[in-house]
């Protein structure tokens, strides 16, 4: 792979031939039209759910009254699911659930910041990283299977 | 000058002219548009979604901006929060839009940043030499939670006061460190005005000040290390 530095110092004739056999383009125009066509079928998805499903508003709040249902956002079901599933812990002490259930959390968060440095294998190739594709793969599902088991349960 | 030759592209439009020489003698701009801009090659191997992060950093763009239009009817106070947002929502002319596409950005910038990292990941890039950019990135989603997290509570509603009280209470019950970091967040022992000062200042200035820095982090790298070759 090149540089970015040394793709950037190419004699204008390399880039030009490079432009040419559809290997690169050019930044301008061709990226920034890309872009800015990105840019405006986002705001178009935004604005059309803004219109079509305003968000709700729930009454004011009230300290004294507890409502009886309450779940997180979507994004935080997993974790709050996850929260529940530890509570099943109680077995080993009053102090587990909650420990053993947010330590796990700063765990996965530890480990995320480390993949780069826990991956040993320099190759790119879906073939070569077989391990790495399953362990990724069964992260999401699970993630995407505690969701839908927060949102049911 | 009757025309500028600027990488592939040639200007002839007499103003445009005018204005670049007068911009030109100032700054001299025609060399870092030529390095920068016109002279730049960029990939042709990409596909939609290598283009999850940019995404995002748009999203981000219309989050400040229509954060910035809902601060200046929103109210940070107990009393007045939750009909501040009710007037913006019913009264102020266009306040609706503005809400909604908050409220979506907010909700679609959760998801494209999961769909960034997913690419990322399964596509091998965070390897050498980009770890630390990875890292960058990771700090960057926890940024996009917290901001979730504090803003949720914002509109002071009955669902967002108790979520949040259900969602403190967690890290609370943690031995040793849990109190103390219980407190840190509520300012006392329940969700109250503190809480919502808070909540609304870590929303406005904290997070952003540390996104806009980190994003300028994650971008001095893609910048010094391109984007990653094709598999």
């Amino acid at each position: 792979m090149k540089k970015e530095v040394e793709i950037k110092h190419l004699p204008m004739e390399e880039k030009k031939r490079l432009v040419a056999e559809g290997k690169m383009h050019w930044f301008f125009p061709g990226h920034i039209v890309e872009q800015i066509i990105i840019c405006i079928v986002v705001f178009l998805v935004l604005i059309t759910l803004a219109t079509m499903f305003p968000p709700a508003l729930d009454e004011m709040a009230d300290p004294f009254t507890t409502p009886e249902h309450i779940k997180p956002e979507w994004y935080f079901l997993a974790a709050y699911q996850e929260l529940k599933i530890a509570e099943k812990l109680m077995f080993i002490g009053a102090w587990a659930p909650k420990v053993i259930g947010i330590g796990m959390q700063g765990v996965i968060v530890g480990f995320l910041f480390a993949i780069p440095f826990l991956d040993p294998n320099p190759d790119r190739q879906y073939s070569k990283r077989k391990i790495a594709l399953a362990l990724g793969g069964a992260a999401v599902l699970g993630f995407i299977g505690l969701t839908i088991w927060g949102h049911f349960s | 000058m009757t025309e500028l030759k600027l990488g592939p592209i040639t200007l002839r439009n007499r103003l445009v002219l005018k204005g670049f020489e007068m911009l030109d003698r100032r700054f001299a701009i025609k060399e870092i548009l030529d390095e920068e801009v016109f002279t730049k090659l960029a990939p042709t191997h990409l596909g939609i979604f290598s283009c999850f992060g940019g995404i995002t950093f748009f999203i981000f763009l219309m989050q400040i901006t229509t954060g910035l239009l809902l601060m200046v009817y929103y109210v940070p106070d107990t009393q007045s929060a939750h009909k501040s947002v009710v007037a913006i929502t019913n009264d102020i002319p266009f306040g609706w839009a503005v809400r909604g596409l908050h409220f979506w950005g907010a909700n679609l910038m959760v998801l494209t940043v999961m769909v960034h990292m997913a690419k990322i990941y399964f596509g091998g890039i965070y390897k050498a030499p980009r770890e630390m950019n990875w890292v960058t990135g990771v700090a960057l989603f926890l940024l996009t939670m917290g901001f979730s997290f504090t803003g949720y509570l914002l509109p002071w509603t009955q669902l967002s006061y108790w979520a949040t009280v259900i969602a403190t209470e967690a890290p609370g019950a943690m031995p040793v460190v849990g109190p103390l970091t219980k407190s840190l967040m509520l300012g006392g022992p329940d969700v109250s005005q503190i809480t919502l000062s808070r909540f609304f200042t870590l929303h406005v200035m904290v997070l952003p000040a540390a996104t806009f820095s980190l994003l300028i982090a994650h971008f001095l790298q893609i910048r010094r290390q391109g984007i990653s070759g094709p598999m």
